[in-house]
């Protein structure tokens, strides 16, 4: 898997790039400004975009932008976004395309080498990876425009939580430590109170909670 | 002003009188028609009528006094039909002065004195030709005296080339007059030509009527020297009106008014000083500035500074002056009132006023340099939050992910004792709940959302963290607007958001932004209980202090038990 990295505090790139190599992953290019992030992928036509969003040259969401535009020119590369502080309205413009494979990470969470390096590889797979807290922030406000989402068990709420992270049924078993059996059950039953289209697609599931979640 | 009245009433009696007597004896004239008599008397009357009401009406205007002694002049000659003697004689010596007193009138209004030296010659010149010149038509010709008691000798070379010499110089003064009211004409003002051209344009007629009218209207009209006679009365018979009236429109000198300065002081609901003196002296481009104490110069009434040789160019300033102190200036325009007594005059009439004025300047002055200066407190302290909020976000941030990231390693290394593996989780556990509270104090000193994608991004994020339900509706919503409004408004909004969760009890918000032309314009919503008041919480003053100082408005309606409102406007041009 080939990465190109996006980020412009040194430290960081340094400490990325060492996750990642330790996470079996080949890092070609750090990039240090959105435009020359542009320019490594273009070049390098990496498997795996990791950027920052804030980076020069504006200083505002120049990362993000140039994640945009690397989904629509180049639909098959992933991408993971990470950031210091997360908004509902960036991860909905990151899974608006039709096409897999991304995230959009806390930066704290490269810390946590061995679930980052899981969250990378399953993007990687044409997966999605949601952080929990930006998830907690869809469910809490969809909440109160939601009814059907109150008459869901506390089990069930967790459950479509990690739904929307973009786990998968075996990955949401291990994480609550249930049989894969009950959260198929859990699964079916939440699809049927809030009225979703069944799909056996792991992306496509997370991209019909969160649009039923951004209603 | 009493003694002027009764000496104007005592002067137009004695008026009416002569005229009285006039008409009673004309009858016995044998002389032209007895009607043509009447109508010099009538005229000399009207001039004594209008004098006196533009003599008691403007006291410091010359103008009035002029005009009656013109009245005189033309009693003076009515004396002709009383048929005495000496009287008749009087009659013949004055019967040109009517011609004198026109000339001396265009060329002393507005304030009735002469202005130029030139105007001073001409207006002599003027009653030397009407007296002096006048000596040999008479002097040298027994039939224009009864019984030729003025003649000393019969010589009709002398009188023709008296005659012929007043003639010249009489047209003379009438050339320069007329030059000079051009050229007075020119120079003034849209307004002053307003009042002075149709005056200027009587007078010129009047004054080529008097030796043009025989010569022209006889041949011409076939007309006799009766009705010729009859129009160059009747045309000098309405120069007095004109004049009168001119004085008494005002847009020229007015003196009496000044009492009304006086009503305009002690009345409840009045006028701007200014605009009170420049109706008082008939002045509409007249200027009142303050003496600042404090800066040692002269300010206008908003406390600006003044450049006075700026604004007095072709101007004339009067001090104002209260207890011996300097305070303040009148600036006028001196052709309107070239009598700088009389400004002065109203100036120590309303001199307290415009101190009071001066004071209001100097605080004026005061508080915008006071509002300035919150601004730049406030600018400062949003300028240090957004530094703070990036450095942070650069530096300490940075190097909590990268300590975290440290102590995973730790953790992650096979060959560490099992402890120190535990440990060093631990430690990144802990320093992951550190990122955690500084990412909510970087969120509460400058949210991300607002550096990165501006005002509706950051509201929108900031709604999605209510712990009550709350809509966001936007309308017309540019992706950007100036960062100093998009500071103001998201600090504002997020405020009564907090203070709606904290006091409202509320169960619904609601979060309206909309830009209307120049405003944006911001409405929070609230289901609670009410009863907020602007100014008591601490919120919502330092809702208030946010707004003022970027000029903005704030209405917060808040009846007890229907929900708050909070409606905030604020200034914001798009560049």
């Amino acid at each position: 898997m080939r990465v190109v990295i996006g980020e412009d505090e040194a430290l960081l790139r340094e400490g990325l790039s060492l996750v990642l190599a330790q996470g079996g992953f080949d890092v070609v290019a750090a990039a240090a400004t959105a435009d020359q992030l542009l320019d490594e992928t273009k070049a390098h036509k990496p498997n795996l975009v990791v950027t920052d969003i804030r980076m020069p040259p504006d200083h505002t969401d120049d990362g993000l932008r140039a994640a945009l535009f690397i989904r629509q020119t180049m639909p098959k590369t992933a991408i993971v976004v990470l950031s210091q502080h997360l908004q509902r309205r960036y991860a909905i413009e990151l899974l608006s395309g039709t096409s897999s494979g991304v995230g959009y990470l806390l930066k704290q969470r490269i810390a946590d080498v061995e679930h980052f390096v899981q969250d990378l590889q399953r993007v990687c797979a044409g997966g999605t990876a949601l952080d929990p807290d930006v998830v907690t922030l869809m469910v809490a406000r969809a909440r109160t425009d939601h009814d059907a989402l109150l008459r869901l068990t506390p089990r069930q709420q967790q459950v479509l939580a990690l739904m929307a992270e973009g786990r998968s049924n075996n990955s949401i078993a291990r994480h609550l430590l249930i049989s894969e059996k009950a959260v198929i059950q859990h699964v079916s039953h939440i699809y049927d109170e809030l009225g979703l289209p069944v799909s056996e697609d792991d992306h496509r599931r997370v991209l019909a909670v969160v649009r039923y979640l951004s209603q | 002003m009493r003694s002027l009245r009764s000496a104007l009433a005592v002067q137009a009696g004695l008026a009416v009188l002569i005229g009285v007597v006039e008409i009673v004896l004309c009858a016995n004239s044998s002389l032209r028609p007895i009607w043509l008599h009447m109508l010099v008397t009538a005229t000399g009357l009207i001039y004594v009528a209008a004098g006196t009401i533009a003599w008691l009406r403007r006291p410091s205007n010359r103008i009035g006094s002029i005009i009656v002694v013109g009245g005189f002049c033309w009693l003076i000659v009515g004396l002709e039909s009383t048929v005495d003697e000496s009287l008749s004689c009087l009659s013949m010596i004055a019967i040109t002065t009517p011609f004198a007193v026109m000339i001396h009138l265009l060329h002393a209004f507005p304030s009735g004195r002469l202005r130029s030296k030139l105007s001073h010659r001409t207006v002599v010149s003027a009653y030397a030709v009407a007296l002096v010149l006048q000596l040999p038509n008479f002097l040298f010709d027994p039939r224009m005296s009864p019984d030729g008691v003025l003649a000393i000798c019969a010589s009709p070379v002398l009188a023709d080339f008296g005659e012929w010499i007043q003639r010249i110089g009489g047209i003379t003064v009438m050339v320069i007059t007329i030059v000079v009211m051009r050229a007075r004409l020119r120079q003034a003002t849209h307004e002053q030509r307003r009042v002075l051209a149709p005056l200027y344009l009587y007078g010129t007629a009047a004054l080529l009527l008097v030796p043009l009218a025989p010569d022209m209207f006889m041949p011409l009209f076939g007309l006799s020297m009766v009705p010729v006679t009859t129009i160059q009365i009747l045309v000098f018979a309405g120069l007095p009106v004109v004049f009168a009236l001119a004085v008494l429109r005002g847009g020229f000198a007015r003196t009496s008014e000044i009492q009304e300065l006086g009503l305009w002081l002690g009345a409840a609901e009045r006028p701007p000083l200014e605009q009170a003196l420049a109706q008082t002296l008939g002045d509409e481009s007249l200027r009142l500035v303050y003496w600042s104490n404090e800066r040692k110069r002269y300010v206008d009434a908003d406390g600006l500074r003044l450049d006075v040789p700026r604004i007095a160019a072709h101007r004339a300033a009067v001090e104002v002056e209260m207890a011996g102190r300097r305070v303040g200036a009148i600036v006028y325009d001196p052709t309107l009132n070239d009598d700088p007594e009389l400004v002065r005059a109203a100036g120590r009439v309303v001199a307290i006023a415009v101190d009071h004025e001066r004071l209001t300047a100097e605080l004026r002055a005061s508080r915008r340099a006071l509002k300035i200066s919150r601004e730049r407190i406030v600018e400062a302290a949003d300028s240090e939050r957004r530094r703070i909020a990036r450095d942070l976000h650069d530096g300490l941030q940075a190097e909590l992910v990268a300590l975290a990231l440290n102590a995973q390693q730790i953790a992650g290394q096979r060959s560490a004792m099992p402890d120190v593996r535990e440990a060093a989780t631990k430690l990144r556990s802990g320093i992951d709940a550190t990122a955690s509270q500084l990412r909510q104090l970087v969120y509460a000193i400058m949210p991300a959302a607002l550096i990165e994608r501006g005002l509706s991004a950051a509201v929108e994020d900031l709604v999605d963290r209510m712990p009550i339900p709350t809509r966001l509706q936007q309308d017309r919503m540019p992706r950007r607007l100036p960062d100093r409004v998009e500071r103001v408004a998201y600090f504002v909004i997020a405020e009564a958001l907090a203070n709606a969760v904290k006091h409202a009890r509320a169960t619904k918000l609601c979060v309206r932004l909309t830009l209307r032309e120049d405003d944006l314009i911001i409405e929070v919503t609230d289901d609670g209980v009410g009863g907020a008041l602007a100014g008591a919480g601490l919120g919502l003053r330092g809702i208030a202090d946010r707004v003022d100082v970027v000029g903005g408005r704030l209405h917060v309606s808040s009846p007890a038990g229907d929900g708050t409102t909070v409606n905030v406007e604020i200034p914001c041009v798009l560049s």
